[in-house]
């Protein structure tokens, strides 16, 4: 019904003012300005949650170290901070860039072309999916970040990690225990009901080095210790400037849950334009929009949409991962 | 709408895919540099940090949306009618952000509050040791 | 307004015929379904159809079914505020388990849990399902396309999933009410933590999760119907329509969908961080938490975060109920009372206006809930600011009317009670918009006595105001008018009945959203109000039965349109057949070629806005 509007049968006007009706004051078909003001309402959703990212980031004494957090990378890669992400990064700019060149072959009618690039756009938005669940995979199954538990954060004071003779001494109970079919030792303040919350451990590195002994400035980040062996995600304990022996704390549980609900819902934008690049490209393939004789225009729309995946991810890129 | 020729299109997305990624590339190593990685021991401060990471993404973002998305080739409105609205989430960041820091402030002030009570109600024992699970002394 | 024109150059009425004339078609135009593929089944013609007529009637009907549920259940609350004592087992038939009967005294008493039930389930309907897809969804799908002159929306497929993502919605909240748990019981807002652990009251498990599914689709509903609105009035305009000659129906429509397309994605991003909350256990919008004795796990977030992203929407979800009301009123005021608007621009800047404070004051509904006092001062603020383009907006509708030759129709009627209802309405908006006395107010029946008169009365009066003056436009046929007076002054006097009275509660401190009031010897002696106010709500509800069947009535048996323009309306509408064909104009479309106000001008008592300017004629709109 679209097509035979007032459009069609006032077009002989040639007025200087795009306002006075019977066309677009935009010079933009009905399909692009929705899409545009679609694409405006999702950057509210996005802005909705980036907002509450912020408000609840300013809320938590502590927050977590990007280049702290995101330093691994496949095939083994450690202390590569940022790295990894950067690559995501890449990724996503090039299949950009090769989506303009199938919007711009598409202009020209030029069938093949637009396969092309889009073929080529797929598979960059392929790779960064990829990409997302081998760094998901990694901060889940490694490092024991969910969606409720944060083993990231920051010191908020000075001090020096623990051996298991220092707390005996310090009067802590020692307790041996199994969990998940390993041995765990951990201790007990005095007088201490032996729950999970007031379980002390000697701090360890992912490698399961002791830590004893070594000191620590506030300020500076740290892991909780993690024993692979186990499956437990274990407080260390620690002895501040003043003498006191207290226990690192988890770092604020929203950061995790934040970042993979953010990132899981970009990523699900990024699966959407997949899917949607996928059937265009066969529809180019396949002819349909040379029979609309629109320039493609449907190519021109994905577009859209694909630079605003790009534009999104460019925002948690800066939240998450540079801030 | 000024479309440009294939040819100068063509130039346009080269120049596109460098200067994002320069830009990127740059916003890696300010985040690096600025966090003691390249210096050891080197950190740049919030100030100078927050500001150049900020800007440079609102200029990644500027480009997207003007050359890759067109706008700088749609009419002059319809790049208002997009990007006006946004301007209307400057002051829900302000609320937000305002909102945020009153909440971690108020939860130390409850905090605090917390444990002046235990100290009006408790003594310390010959230990020295309270039930409190921050104060545990070496002996 | 100047009214300077020349009476000899002014047309006559005669020549709006010759005109429709030219643009190929006449009064005996009929119909021919066939050879249109759009329509050609009975399913496609009347079910999946993507005529926006039809869709506005789809909407209609659908609003007028929530609105008898939403009322029927404030039926039911009222009856236990007004009368605790009585026996409601008669009710026992209908609401089955949530009526309780005492073995003994045989005296059925109303489920607590389930009044709160009522109270959420009437909010969350009334504003979602009537004012909003009910009122923005039916005018503006039937006006949109008719006022702007254009064949059909510019998404014709899309518009018509907009009604059934609608319907959707609405399946899943019937669905919900059924459900063994109730439906969700807290509060329209859904706030947490009632909305976000499932444990936290019988509403909040199943019920809840319903909800949120519901309001999703919703709100897909209002983004596809949102694009499709805006993008229609800016490029589907006819020829000649430009800005300054849009009806203020259409401007209020519009900015009502901007309204709805910025504001309705924060409220998922809530709705998002809530399914997350109650799902995986991450902790948005809760912080340390005790629920039956037991320590819950979460830790760090903050129930404010989501009200804060609640009324993000929510602030701006009160002016688009409001503001299709007020477009409609507009047009129907300068209708009959046979004289132009009044201070169109400045009717156009205060939409405008409205349209961009309702984003940048969603706090003032958070004052009293530990929102940060300094930016409190802010909200303040703006939010008197509002009274300023509201002022603007009753000044001119009054000085519309003010020396009009008005016929007393019962969609006049309805503009003049809008209007009563907005200022009455308005000034305890004042009150409460400043927060030192909102400390008072807050949660008292004064708040609800100001939401239900501005938002919800008024905005009843401006969809009753446009069902009478365009239902023959809708349906060929005109609403009986006695009964529409009939009606008109009951719900008038009626709804004043209710809703005046909980002022004085409100002063006095009664609270909102309590199961009853007997318990507090404070409240003792405002038993005989609850009752008057009570007595009122039956009688109102009982009007709208007299609206319902006028409704359904006149859809077969009222009196029928015999001319293609009855009111003597200037606008685009008014020129298509009686029976609006699938395209709306069976020739070409009219080009448009002066505002839509010009009533009274040079001697003639109206002229359509397809007649051209006379030489020397200065249009007033543009």
């Amino acid at each position: 019904m679209a097509t035979d509007t007032a459009l069609d049968h006032h077009a002989d006007v040639q007025d200087g003012n795009l306002w006075d009706g019977a066309k677009s004051p935009f010079q933009a078909s009905y399909g692009k300005l929705m899409m545009w003001y679609f694409l405006l309402s999702d950057a509210f959703t996005f802005a909705g949650f980036l907002i509450s990212y912020g408000a609840l980031r300013f809320s938590m004494p502590t927050w977590p170290v990007p280049d702290f957090v995101f330093k691994s990378a496949p095939f083994g890669v450690e202390n590569a901070p940022l790295i990894f992400v950067t690559f995501m990064t890449f990724v996503l700019i090039i299949s950009s860039v090769t989506m303009v060149r199938a919007v711009q072959e598409g202009h020209r009618e030029n069938k093949g072309g637009a396969v092309f690039w889009l073929l080529l756009t797929i598979i960059g938005g392929a790779t960064f999916l990829s990409s997302q669940a081998w760094e998901w995979t990694n901060l889940i199954g490694k490092e024991g970040m969910s969606v409720t538990t944060n083993p990231f954060s920051n010191f908020n004071e000075s001090g020096k990690y623990l051996s298991a003779e220092e707390l005996e001494k310090a009067g802590f109970q020692k307790v041996e225990t199994e969990a998940h079919g390993a041995a765990a030792t951990y201790f007990l303040r005095p007088r201490a009901a032996d729950v999970p919350e007031n379980r002390y451990f000697v701090k360890a590195d992912h490698h399961g080095h002791s830590m004893a002994g070594e000191e620590f400035a506030a300020g500076n980040h740290f892991l909780i210790t993690y024993n692979h062996a186990n499956h437990l995600y274990e407080h260390g304990a620690y002895m501040a400037e003043d003498g006191h022996v207290k226990k690192e704390e988890f770092g604020p549980q929203a950061f995790g849950a934040l970042f993979f609900f953010i990132t899981g819902f970009h990523g699900f934008h990024v699966f959407s334009g997949v899917v949607f690049l996928t059937i265009i490209a066969i529809n180019v393939a396949g002819g349909l929009y040379v029979k609309r004789r629109n320039g493609y225009e449907m190519v021109e729309k994905m577009g859209l949409y694909w630079h605003f995946v790009d534009l999104v991810w460019v925002f948690v890129f800066l939240v998450f991962y540079l801030l | 709408m000024g479309h440009l020729e294939y040819s100068e299109a063509k130039k346009v997305v080269v120049k596109g895919l460098m200067i994002l990624g320069v830009v990127t590339i740059a916003e890696v190593f300010v985040a690096l540099f600025g966090n003691g990685h390249i210096i050891h021991g080197f950190y740049l401060h919030k100030i100078v940090f927050y500001p150049v990471m900020i800007g440079l993404s609102l200029y990644k973002a500027y480009f997207i949306v003007y050359e890759f998305m067109h706008m700088r080739y749609e009419v002059k409105g319809l790049a208002m009618s997009v990007l006006l609205p946004t301007l209307l989430l400057v002051w829900a960041i302000i609320a937000f952000f305002q909102e945020g820091t009153s909440w971690g402030k108020r939860r130390e002030l409850i905090h605090q509050k917390d444990k002046e009570t235990i100290h009006e109600t408790q003594q310390p024992s010959e230990t020295g040791m309270l039930d409190d699970d921050r104060t545990y002394q070496i002996q | 307004m100047a009214t300077a024109a020349n009476k000899s150059t002014a047309p006559a009425q005669h020549d709006v015929d010759l005109l429709i004339e030219e643009y190929g078609y006449d009064d005996h135009f009929h119909e021919h379904h066939e050879g249109d593929k759009y329509q050609s089944n009975f399913f496609t013609t009347y079910i999946f159809s993507q005529d926006h007529k039809m869709i506005a009637r789809q909407f209609l009907i659908t609003g007028m079914f929530w609105a008898v549920i939403g009322g029927l259940m404030s039926l039911v609350f009222r009856l236990q505020l007004g009368f605790p004592e009585e026996s409601l087992a008669w009710l026992k038939p209908v609401l089955g388990k949530w009526i309780t009967i005492n073995a003994d005294t045989g005296l059925g008493t109303l489920a607590p849990e389930f009044y709160y039930a009522l109270v959420t389930m009437h909010g969350t309907i009334i504003v979602f399902f009537v004012l909003t897809a009910g009122l923005s969804g039916t005018f503006s799908n039937l006006l949109i396309p008719l006022q702007v002159g254009a064949r059909d929306m510019a998404s014709p497929f899309l518009n018509m999933l907009s009604y059934w993502f609608f319907f959707m919605a609405g399946l899943v909240m019937f669905f919900s009410l059924f459900l063994s748990t109730g439906p969700f019981a807290g509060g329209w807002t859904a706030y947490p933590p009632l909305s976000a652990l499932p444990q936290a009251s019988s509403g909040s498990a199943g019920g809840m999760t319903l909800w949120l599914i519901s309001l999703t689709f919703f709100v897909v509903s209002v983004l596809l119907g949102g694009v499709n609105y805006i993008t229609t009035v800016l490029n589907l305009r006819t020829k000649g329509m430009n800005m300054w000659r849009l009806p203020l129906t259409i401007w209020a429509f519009f900015v009502t969908a901007v309204l709805g397309l910025l504001s309705f994605p924060v409220l998922v991003s809530g709705f998002f961080l809530l399914i997350f909350d109650r799902t995986l256990g991450t902790s948005f919008f809760l912080n340390e938490i005790f629920v039956g004795g037991q320590a819950l796990d979460h830790v760090g977030g903050s129930p404010i975060l989501y009200q804060h992203l609640f009324w993000f929407l929510g602030h701006p979800e009160v002016y688009i109920i409001i503001l299709p009301a007020m477009g409609i009123v507009s047009e129907v005021l300068s209708v009959h009372s046979r004289k132009p608007i009044f201070g169109y621009k400045a009717m156009v800047f205060s939409i405008l206006a409205i349209g961009f404070l309702s984003f940048i004051v969603w706090a003032h509904h958070m004052f009293m809930s530990g929102v940060n006092p300094f930016i409190s001062n802010f909200f303040v603020v703006f939010t008197l600011i509002i009274a300023v383009p509201s002022a603007v907006k009753v000044f001119n509708w009054i000085t519309t009317i003010y020396g009009g030759n008005i016929r007393f129709t019962s969609a006049a009627l309805f503009g003049v009670g809008f209007v009563s209802m907005f200022i009455s309405g308005g000034l305890t908006g004042i009150f409460l918009g400043n927060s030192a006395i909102d400390i008072q107010m807050h949660d008292t029946y004064f708040v609800v006595a100001h939401f239900h008169i501005v938002m919800g009365v008024a905005a009843f009066f401006g969809m009753f105001a446009g069902v009478y003056h365009w239902f023959p436009k809708m349906f060929g046929r005109f609403m009986n008018e006695t009964m529409g007076k009939v009606h008109f002054w009951g719900t008038m006097i009626g709804a004043y009945a209710i809703f005046w009275p909980m002022h004085y509660l409100g002063m006095a401190g009664v609270p909102r959203r309590y199961y009853r009031f007997d318990n507090f010897d404070t409240f003792s002696h405002f038993s005989a109000m609850n009752q008057f106010i009570t007595v009122a709500a039956i009688l109102v509800f009982a009007m709208q039965i007299i609206f319902i069947v006028n409704f359904f009535r006149s859809i077969w048996f009222g009196k029928k349109m015999t001319s293609r323009n009855p009111y003597g309306a200037n606008t685009l509408e008014w020129t298509t057949p009686i029976d609006v064909p699938h395209g709306n104009w069976p020739g070409k479309i009219p080009a448009v070629q002066r505002w839509a106000y010009d009533y009274g001008k040079g001697g003639e008592e109206n002229v359509s806005q397809i007649v051209p300017l006379a030489e020397g004629e200065h249009d007033q709109g543009h």
